[in-house]
């Protein structure tokens, strides 16, 4: 037995740590296609132990990667250095609920799901609903600072979070909050893919259950058209609960699975959905529909039950899952333009996509501006896999050149790294590399995430 | 460049003035004014619209005032998309006229809008009422340009709403004090302007406070901002009951707020509070005088402080701090946030004490609500603190972290030195 799988057996006991290959392979991948053995994977239970794991791997030179639900797409939790695993499957409880204040202090290993389920009865839920939200965890949303449909009202995840405990690169808990005086640590940490402290438990800012919701459903000739009207409806001064567009490809998959009632003639559904106080409903709906009408929709309708608007989210939310249906393989790209680019950027991904004799589906959050080309492919014809990435990186360079950013809500992990220099200059990184090097000077947390190789050691540390 | 003459009392911290005023008309000179200080060992202090002055401690050393206001330009505006980029020194009253063209506007409620700047207002951390609903400036802000001190021009974010590529830089900067950097130009959210906006106010009878207080909070439709209001009779435009008032903000479609006074009246009715004020001409400048309250009306002979905190233990906090202040010869005005659970308080001296012990009695006062609120932070204050009362409360738990930060962003320590909490 390895000296380090020894210690770290000793201190959290055999029950918590894995060395096996057998065993480490369920720790070596997410949903992204890299996947890397790490040299053991822990499962700590509290953040004594954390603190515990992250000394060990100091003094054996050891790399850690947290893990939550392991549902990240660019790789984030992939040991690709090797190293520790720290899996948070036994940090999932809920420490509290404080409903007068809409607060809730949570475990990382939480589903993000379970947080609202647990506050309905009292009136109040989780914000932040990434599709992935049945499976992923809080820990694993905080990494990427997750999106979901519903953040073009609500605000992403660091909109929600005030406060957070954190284990630094010397073993030592830091606890942080919005409303201490000083700089916004929390503000820095969420997002920073776990390269900055390992989060040991999460303080969150609960929301009011609207009084009333209406989801609706317009269709369109085209996701040009779909995208304009998304354009108009923001610019009229209406800013609903969720604009998502998905195309003819997406909704043929997401009706096979779901049979949701998306219509199936239509080049484009824009899924609308407004909340708030009951008096309002009417007006705001009639107010949507005159702007989206006058965009060219062909139809119109609004769900009539609470089932029928369940079953269209649970549809759109699981539109990834049902492409499967189509190709034995798919790329979801995430990019982010300005709204009012939507239309041109949609015409750009379109011929990109058909320079490279590839088939795409979307499905978006267009109220922020949030792309997801997802590219249909074939693992196993080496000729897809050159075009898939070339047609990627060219998406994400059409976003840059109209202004946008190239991850809005899967983060950069692995991925994208190198793809970061096209957006930031060497001084943005440098500066990026002085924060990095306050909270992990010896880059043990998560290496070789979000920085450019080049810059990973190089300009990014060279700050002073 | 360009510098200001015999202006230099606009740039006053607490008696201290700098030998020079600049005021940089680009990023890339504010960038360069900063790396020649740098070299010189000369401290730089940024300086927008002069409004939040009292916030922080005097510098340790005090030799360039840095004035943002020429950089007032707007980069970046379709009102289609919903945000804004704009240099740091233009100020929130003239981003409010040019957003209010579209029907749209950015909730940063600072006191004297037509002279705070952006950049002022997100460097020394500025948090008003209406943040529970619209979110901390913080939240508003998407991209940051900032000059650091070794003249580095880093830019972070960019002009999409959601965004995680790399780190979220530009939290880092808001509420930093111009300690780790001068935002140079800030890109913000923006919203569309509600159908309607109404202010609903009531005097408070004896004895009615806590209970008017706890049916506000739950309320079916909810105000935008609620405050309890004691004191400050010199600046506001409505009258306090024997324990002040209660001003409650609504925002949103005509029928939604028709909705809300009626459940206001109800719920102020059954506190035991006989009569609900409308106030729908004039809504904004009488919210805007409420703000300014907080901070604007800075008494000569005042400190004003903040202590934040949740709903619950707000109102007992309140009744502490008023037993605390009672022994001394101090007067205490309250405003109490009841969404976000602030507390802002003013104590001041009433009477013809000499300087010497208005500076005492000023000191006891903020230690005895200190005693009861140790996180209390100074936020204006018509005396310069000379060492007695330091602006900041409790350091928090990470301030070595905090230290660590401005050692990698300001090794020399050229930026505000010493305005920052624990010496930073």
């Amino acid at each position: 037995m390895s000296v380090l799988a020894e210690r770290l057996i000793n201190a959290l006991g055999a029950d918590a740590v894995h060395t096996e290959p057998e065993d480490l392979a369920v720790y070596s991948f997410d949903a992204y296609s890299e996947d890397r053995l790490p040299s053991a994977a822990v499962v700590p239970k509290d953040v004594r132990e954390v603190t515990q794991v992250v000394r060990i791997a100091a003094e054996c030179g050891e790399p850690i990667v947290a893990r939550g639900a392991g549902t990240g797409l660019c790789g984030g939790a992939v040991p690709t250095h090797g190293g520790i695993v720290v899996s948070f499957a036994r940090m999932n409880r809920i420490l509290e609920i404080d409903t007068r204040n809409r607060r809730a202090k949570v475990e990382p290993g939480l589903i993000n799901l379970d947080l609202s389920r647990a506050t309905a009865r009292d009136g109040l839920f989780y914000a932040p609903d990434p599709a992935s939200q049945k499976v992923s965890s809080l820990g694993g949303n905080i990494a990427t600072n997750a999106g979901g449909p519903h953040c073009l009202s609500y605000g992403t995840t660091t909109n929600h979070v005030v406060g957070l405990e954190y284990v630094d690169s010397r073993g030592e808990v830091v606890t942080v909050h919005q409303d201490d005086p000083g700089y916004d640590l929390a503000g820095v940490l969420v997002g920073s893919e776990g390269t900055l402290g390992i989060v040991t438990s999460i303080d969150v800012r609960l929301t009011r259950l609207p009084e009333a919701v209406r989801v609706c459903v317009a269709t369109f000739g085209d996701v040009e058209s779909a995208s304009e009207a998304v354009s108009q409806v923001i610019g009229a001064g209406i800013v609903p609960i969720a604009l998502e567009i998905m195309d003819k490809v997406i909704t043929g998959a997401v009706e096979a699975a779901f049979k949701a009632g998306y219509p199936q003639d239509a080049g484009a559904v824009l899924l609308v959905e407004i909340a708030g106080l009951a008096d309002d409903m009417d007006a705001s709906e009639a107010a949507i529909a005159k702007v989206v009408r006058a965009c060219g929709a062909l139809s119109w309708r609004a769900a009539r039950s609470q089932a029928e608007r369940d079953l269209l989210w649970a549809a759109r939310k699981g539109a990834a899952g049902a492409i499967g249906r189509l190709a034995p393989n798919y790329y979801i790209q995430d990019c982010v333009v300005p709204r009012t680019k939507l239309p041109v950027v949609m015409r750009k991904v379109e011929e990109i996509v058909r320079d490279h004799q590839l088939q795409v589906g979307n499905v978006f959050h267009a109220g922020d501006g949030n792309l997801h080309p997802l590219l249909l492919f074939d693992r196993s014809r080496p000729r897809d896999i050159q075009a898939v990435i070339e047609a990627g990186s060219q998406i994400l360079q059409t976003c840059i050149d109209h202004g946008g950013t190239i991850s809005g809500e899967h983060g950069i992990g692995y991925e994208k790294r190198e793809s970061l220099g096209l957006l930031f200059s060497a001084d943005d990184l440098a500066t990026m590399g002085r924060v990095r090097d306050v909270f992990d000077p010896a880059r043990r947390f998560n290496p070789d995430k979000i920085f450019p190789s080049s810059a990973s050691c190089n300009e990014v540390r060279a700050a002073s | 460049m360009p510098r200001a003459k015999a202006r230099a009392n606009v740039y006053e911290i607490d008696g201290r003035r700098p030998t020079r005023v600049v005021e940089p008309t680009n990023e890339q000179e504010v960038a360069d004014i900063l790396r020649a200080a740098d070299a010189a060992g000369d401290a730089v202090v940024p300086i927008g619209g002069g409004t939040l002055l009292g916030v922080g401690n005097p510098p340790r050393h005090y030799e360039i005032a840095l004035s943002t206001l020429r950089l007032d330009s707007v980069h970046v505006y379709d009102h289609r998309d919903l945000t804004i980029g704009a240099g740091a020194g233009m100020t929130l009253g003239h981003l409010a006229s040019l957003l209010a063209k579209h029907r749209q506007f950015v909730p940063l409620d600072a006191p004297r809008a037509a002279a705070a700047t952006l950049g002022g207002t997100l460097a020394a951390g500025w948090l008003g009422p209406r943040r529970a609903t619209y979110g901390r400036p913080r939240d508003l802000l998407i991209g940051t340009t900032t000059a650091l001190a070794d003249g580095t021009l880093a830019h972070a974010g960019g002009m999409v709403v959601k965004n995680v590529s790399g780190y979220d830089m530009s939290r880092l900067y808001v509420s930093s004090l111009g300690t780790l950097g001068v935002i140079t130009r800030a890109n913000l959210k923006i919203l569309p302007m509600p159908a309607a906006f109404r202010l609903t106010v009531a005097r408070l009878p004896e004895g009615t406070r806590a209970r008017a207080a706890a049916n506000v909070q739950g309320l079916d439709v909810e105000p935008t901002a609620a405050l309890l209001i004691d004191g400050f009779r010199e600046i506001l435009p409505f009258e306090l009951g024997a324990e002040g008032a209660i001003l409650l903000a609504f925002e949103g479609s005509a029928a939604a707020i028709e909705r809300a006074t009626r459940s206001v009246r109800s719920a102020l009715g059954s506190a035991g509070v006989p009569e609900t004020r409308i106030i729908d001409t004039g809504a904004h400048q009488t919210f805007a005088r409420t703000i300014d309250a907080y901070v604007a009306s800075v008494a000569e002979r005042s400190v004003t402080l903040r202590a934040l905190g949740l709903p619950d233990g707000v109102l007992k906090r309140e009744a502490a701090a008023r037993e605390g202040i009672a022994p001394t010869a101090a007067l205490l005005d309250t405003i109490v946030d009841l969404r976000c659970g602030d507390l802002i308080a003013r104590v001041f001296v009433d009477g013809k004490l000499d300087q010497l012990a208005v500076r005492g009695t000023l000191s006891d006062a903020v230690a005895a609500l200190r005693a009861r609120l140790p996180d209390a932070t100074v936020l204006a204050r018509g005396l310069a603190l000379e060492g007695d009362i330091d602006a900041w409360g409790t350091l928090p738990p990470a301030i070595d972290v905090m230290r660590d930060l401005k050692a990698r962003f300001d090794p020399r320590a050229t930026l505000a030195p010493g305005r920052f909490l624990g010496g930073i």
